[in-house]
């Protein structure tokens, strides 16, 4: 037995690879954090991870717990660096993965282009056999053709295969069948069945979701292996936990068979965070905000509560329809504004702020990289937020020559000064950021007012104050380590699986009992599975629940029910929906009232650890006061900020705004007038 | 909080505000709606005008509805303009063509004055498409019509909501007029709701910034449309343009357009007089096909706004199909509003072919069946427009199965959904392999869609257009394919048609859906050897194809 416990967890992002490391003595229940970054090393991202391991001076053979987020598969995906996939699927139905929707957000372009399908029409094989949507065999499964489809595969060189029946997600017994018959023909080649993944209706989003996962099952099954290999070669004893896109780690043969759960585990680990962050320090009610180099994303937390949904795209915007992924996802909405986007004038001097990154390479002209376009942290630099003598930590100097004249580019064209084109640029940032907090708060019924914003990733703290201004927010933490706050988060995760299935029924006393069993069943499934890799059902807990509409209508609402569904119990969960569908959309109908799908929720907690409170040792505050330089604040001006370092801030100091805290990673801008304390875990817990 | 002054980035601001507000409402009207074809078709629109009824925003959804919520606006601004007429939480609903209307009685506009400080500073509205709206048949679009008293209740621009409290009899009236009276009620609500949502989004913004500043934001981004559009129309070919174009229905439709540095004229006078049937449109109807063809031609990009349509200048007459007089009926207004949007686009194609494809399906080709759900007892009523082939452009094919261009953020219903809410078994849906559309760009493909009926009495109406005169290629490349629908009947003889009102359909019939492919561009013997090699791979085209019509030599 060793004395102390130790928890590692690895977050592979674009750029940098993030280590965080907890270790607590056993006896004295001290702890430690450390933090590392090191450079993500593509396509052998392992290679990393092993890098910032040894880097961080961790020691794996005495790691007990090791968490692991990566971008792998979404890499694949949007680079198309995956493998060729043949498709199965009905009789009648082998286009739809081409037709797919029919839709086309960018309605006045007639040059319009539709995503092309991942598997191209001669790889898309039909056979007879139907399933209605109550599940009953219509036609039965004809395997006949199998054997001809398999031999066709072989010959066009497909490595992996998607199987796709309509009405699977009510009965996927065809869809078992085929996958057992093709297993037999051919041992060798990954086989992904839709119903595997999703249990939901809507064929043409299932199928792509087969199709994707499948298109990435040999890349981040090598992936996973390669990486247990190399933490086994340097000593460790355990089995890595993977991070998924709900906000739960899974088990490294689990995430092996579905490797396209992990599509959002970045992002998913941060939400995360802030949420059990907002536990921790008494505030569940959050708006959580990651703001990195090419994107910005938001979640809102309510009571704790985060929100897991299966309607996700790839490559979805105003101008694409992108490719639908129906795994559950933390519900974020994610726009192309980071410290990287770049700032432009249209040609009608209206002045917009990315998407467009100008990435790691050449990175903003402050990099003095070969950066010819003003970004937005190239205004946070003029504007004297970021220190230039401090950039990156003191990694890089900043190119202010290069960073005022990209600026003054844009000051030219707007017909303004530098200083005033870097104020546009930066409320133009936050603007796009504001319109976004929005969309997961008012526009959901929430009223950002009673949220605190957790705003963390390299540009988090930079303008969180300015959002939470604009939106009224009254609170804001900024969390310590915010830079590698989604490693953080993935430290603090459980083990989790949901449960999407469709069922759609009546909601009365009549059928109070179906729902009951439809909850039994996929509870037993998940025991099933949990049992199969030595988890037994006491560690497990479950939560339920279920999406409602008033008949007739097609969206549902999420309600979270308690304890098993009763004849009795059925008024209350009507009273329920009624209620949050009241919040979310204005009005209540008296209309009768069905249920469309349960959402289980299964968790298994992989001892999670308790936050260490950090020392103090009473000094005064002003022992961390770096300098007094002049800030520009955008629409309050400029003043004489008194600079911190946040290395030496601590437990209990306080300090009034206009102030920044610099530290690696991460700059905080706090204006004018507002309060700022370091509360007992070192965040910065700022007031408006 | 901080003050600001009206200064570039704070209008911008409040023009960005403008469109997520608009998107916002145009989330939750989607998302509490009761019929597929709102939620899940997504015909509906949403949008916010400035005090004298311009567009200064607009939601996703379909162009072809950008274009009419200020024209229904502006007709609530004339017919409410005394003192007290129009109040805060107020809300009006009109679907009357004849009265600011636009399209046909199935959509409902729905309108919420915002004030701020006492004073108007802005509408908010939205359109959609009701099931079911009353009239002589179920869901209340029928060939049959000789006037519109036949196609449903006529809301000629009235109050629905006064400061807040709801005008029950008024609703009484709308929903006792239905066949569906629960859908209509759950719809409409649904629009309320989001025109609610937009005015609170508005308010907001004009508490931050002050009525005034908001006001010159809204103004100042009507110059900016009117500035992007008059920039790139100075690029377009000078010069009249015309063109003659026979219909299905045997009429010939006459259309010329003057491009001039300043005007874009579209002359329709010289048309056929209005007919008996529903294939007639209102002049605004005309004027929203000759907005999204102009916005098409020279911005696609950046938002429509009331400023952008400022170089239009259209020219009807009263009594033709373009320019219906009442009482005649409109149900089918989108095809004829459709066929002009083509017959434009068609006669300006040759002339600028880097802006313009050749032509797509151009039908809504919307069908209605309906009859009794066999599991829950329960009236059902499917209205789709269907997918369809785009035409071939100079940069390559075109897309296969898109909706037409009418339609925009708009989704077909899967068959796993369309099984369990409707009678219906889809008993295949798969791209149209059918010949047409060859050339050294090949138009996209259309779709079969097989729609079995589950139960005996129910009914089909359809009104196709495209069916007799495929899309039009371009350059030497092919005419694509027509729209029609095979009917199938489990006793009987197959019959053909596009347009069929009432039909009585019994258990297991098969309604057959084609869709056309778009128009080809180019010679088919010029395309590229490795491109024909794979169409003839993906089985879209066949051996004899390959050598006949492209030419293949191996």
């Amino acid at each position: 037995m060793v004395d102390s416990t130790i928890r590692v967890a690895t977050d592979v992002g674009g750029t940098f690879t993030d280590l965080v490391c907890f270790e607590i003595a056993g006896k004295t229940g001290q702890s430690r954090v450390s933090t590392a970054k090191s450079a993500t090393t593509p396509p052998d991202y392992e290679t990393g991870m092993m890098n910032v391991i040894e880097k961080a001076g961790v020691d794996l053979t005495r790691v007990n717990f090791l968490a692991h987020g990566t971008t792998v598969v979404i890499n694949a995906l949007t680079e198309r660096k995956g493998v060729k996939v043949g498709l199965i699927t009905t009789e009648g139905f082998r286009d739809t993965l081409e037709i797919a929707r029919g839709n086309r957000p960018d309605f006045f372009n007639l040059h319009y282009e539709k995503p092309p399908p991942f598997v191209p029409r001669y790889l898309r094989r039909e056979l007879p056999g139907r399933m209605t949507y109550q599940g009953e065999e219509m036609r039965p499964l004809i395997l006949d053709r199998l054997a001809d489809i398999i031999n066709d595969f072989k010959d066009e060189g497909v490595e992996a295969i998607a199987i796709s029946y309509l009405h699977s997600y009510a009965n996927p017994s065809h869809e078992q069948a085929t996958e057992a018959a093709v297993r037999e023909l051919w041992p060798e080649v990954r086989v992904v069945s839709s119903h595997s993944i999703a249990r939901e209706w809507r064929e043409y989003e299932r199928t792509n979701t087969a199709v994707l996962s499948a298109y990435v099952q040999p890349v981040a099954e090598g992936y996973l292996r390669r990486l247990d290999e190399k933490l086994k070669a340097n000593g460790f004893g355990g089995s890595p936990y993977v991070m998924q896109s709900n906000c739960g780690v899974d088990t490294l043969e689990a995430i092996a068979r579905t490797p396209i759960t992990m599509i959002e585990s970045g992002p998913s680990s941060g939400i995360w965070g802030a949420a059990e962050l907002g536990k921790l320090i008494g505030d569940p009610n959050v708006l959580a905000l990651d703001i990195g180099g090419t994107t910005a994303k938001c979640s809102l937390i309510e009571n704790g509560n985060i929100r897991i949904v299966t309607d996700y795209w790839i490559e979805k915007s105003r101008k694409s329809s992108g490719y639908p992924v129906m795994v559950p996802v933390v519900d974020l909405v994610e726009i192309g504004n980071g410290g990287g986007s770049i700032a432009w004038v249209d040609d009608y001097g209206k002045l917009h702020v990315g998407p467009q990154s100008a990435g790691a390479v050449p990175g903003p002209a402050g990099y003095g990289k070969g950066g010819t376009e003003a970004t937005t942290t190239d205004a946070n630099l003029l504007l004297g937020r970021i220190n230039k003598d401090y950039f990156c930590g003191g990694e890089i100097t900043a190119d202010m020559v290069n960073v005022e004249k990209t600026i003054n580019a844009i000051g030219k064209k707007l017909g303004v000064d530098a200083r005033e084109a870097a104020r546009g640029i930066v409320r133009i940032a936050n603007n796009n950021m504001v319109n976004a907090l929005k969309l997961v708060s008012l526009n959901r019924g929430f009223d950002p007012r009673d949220f605190t914003l957790v705003a963390f990733g390299g540009g988090g703290g930079m303008h969180a104050v300015a959002l939470a201004q604009e939106l009224g927010v009254g609170k804001i933490v900024i969390p310590a380590n915010s830079a590698v706050f989604s490693a953080w988060g993935m430290t603090m995760s459980d083990l989790r699986r949901d449960y999407f299935v469709t069922c759609l029924t009546d909601l009365n006393e009549g059928t109070a009992e179906h729902i009951e069993a439809t909850f039994r069943e996929a509870e037993k499934t998940a025991l099933e599975q949990f049992a199969g890799e030595n988890i037994g059902s006491a560690e497990i807990s479950f939560t339920r629940f279920a999406k409602f509409r008033y008949q007739n209508q097609e969206h549902t609402t999420e309600v979270e029910l308690n304890g098993a569904i009763t004849g009795e119990k059925i008024s209350n969960i009507v009273d329920n929906f009624k209620e949050v569908y009241e919040r979310e959309y204005t009005y209540r109908l008296d209309a009768p009232v069905e249920m469309v799908g349960i959402h289980l929720v299964a968790v298994a907690e992989v001892g999670k650890l308790s936050l260490p409170v950090r020392e103090a040792t009473g000094q005064d505050v002003s022992s961390a006061v770096k300098a007094v330089r002049k800030v520009d604040y955008a629409l309050e001006g400029i003043h004489d900020a008194t600079i911190y370092d946040g290395s030496r801030l601590e437990p209990g100091m306080a300090f009034e705004g206009p102030a920044i805290i610099e530290e690696e990673g991460t700059t905080t801008v706090v204006h004018p007038g507002n309060r700022t304390v370091v509360d007992d875990y070192g965040n910065y817990i700022i007031t408006i | 909080m901080t003050t600001s002054e009206a200064d570039p980035i704070t209008i911008e601001i409040i023009q960005n505000s403008l469109q997520a507000a608009a998107d916002e409402m145009f989330a939750a009207m989607r998302k509490t709606a009761m019929s597929s074809i709102i939620y899940e078709v997504l015909d509906m629109g949403t949008g916010i005008m400035d005090p004298q009824g311009e567009i200064a925003g607009s939601g996703a959804g379909i162009p072809a509805f950008v274009g009419v919520l200020d024209k229904s606006v502006k007709v609530i601004i004339d017919k409410f303009d005394q003192p007290g007429d129009v109040e805060p939480g107020d809300i009006f609903a009109t679907n009357d063509p004849y009265y600011g209307g636009v399209t046909h009685l199935n959509d409902i506009v729905v309108i919420m004055p915002v004030f701020s400080e006492g004073e108007l500073i802005a509408w908010c509205a939205n359109i959609a498409h009701n099931s079911d709206v009353g009239g002589m048949a179920p869901g209340s679009l029928t060939g049959e019509a000789t006037s519109i008293f036949q196609e449903g209740l006529r809301l000629p621009a009235v109050k629905i909501i006064s400061k807040g409290e709801t005008i029950v009899p008024v609703m009484e009236v709308i929903k006792v007029n239905s066949r569906m009276p629960d859908v209509l009620e759950g719809d409409l609500w649904a629009a309320i709701a989001s025109v609610r949502i937009g005015e609170r989004r508005l308010l907001s913004i004009a508490e931050k910034y002050g009525t005034k500043t908001f006001a010159r934001a809204v103004e100042a981004f009507m110059d900016y449309g009117e500035r992007v559009s008059r920039r790139e129309l100075a690029k377009l070919p000078k010069g009249t343009y015309e063109l003659t174009e026979e219909q299905d229905n045997g009429q010939f439709y006459n259309v010329k357009i003057t491009i001039a540095e300043d005007r874009f004229v579209v002359d329709l006078r010289d048309n056929p007089d209005q007919l008996d049937g529903p294939l007639n449109t209102s002049r605004d109807g005309v004027m929203v096909a000759v907005q999204m063809i102009f916005k098409s031609l020279t911005d696609p990009y950046s938002p429509a706004n009331g400023g952008s349509f400022r170089p239009i200048e259209l020219l009807t007459r009263e009594g033709t199909v373009f320019h219906a007089k009442e009482p005649a009926p409109l149900g089918f207004y989108y095809e004829i509003e459709l066929r002009v949007y083509d017959v434009m686009w068609r006669c300006l194609a040759r002339h600028m072919p880097e802006r313009l494809a050749a032509g797509h399906f151009a039908s809504v080709c919307g069908t209605f069946i309906g009859g009794i759900h066999p599991d829950t007892g329960r009236q059902y009523t499917v209205i789709e427009p269907q997918l369809g082939g785009w035409g071939a452009s100079q940069s390559g094919d075109g897309n296969s199965g898109m909706f037409c261009g009418f339609h925009g953020e708009t989704y077909n219903c899967p068959a796993e959904i369309n099984e369990a809410r409707n009678g219906l078994i889809v008993d295949q849906m798969a791209l149209n392999v059918s010949p047409g559309g060859e050339g050294k760009h090949m138009g996209g493909r259309g779709i079969v869609l097989d729609y079995r009926v589950r139960a005996d009495n129910g009914f089909l109406t359809a009104g196709y257009t495209r069916s007799k005169f495929p899309a039009w290629g371009l350059d030497g490349g092919h005419e694509g394919s027509p729209n029609y629908i095979e009917f199938i009947p489990k006793e009987g003889e197959v019959q053909t048609f596009a347009a069929i009102s009432g039909l009585t359909t019994q258990k297991d019939d098969v309604i057959r859906v084609y869709t056309g492919n778009g128009g080809g561009l180019g010679n088919p013997k010029e395309r590229d050897p490795e491109l024909v090699r794979r169409d003839l791979r993906n089985g879209l085209i066949t051996d004899n194809q390959a050598r006949e019509v492209f030419g293949l030599k191996d």
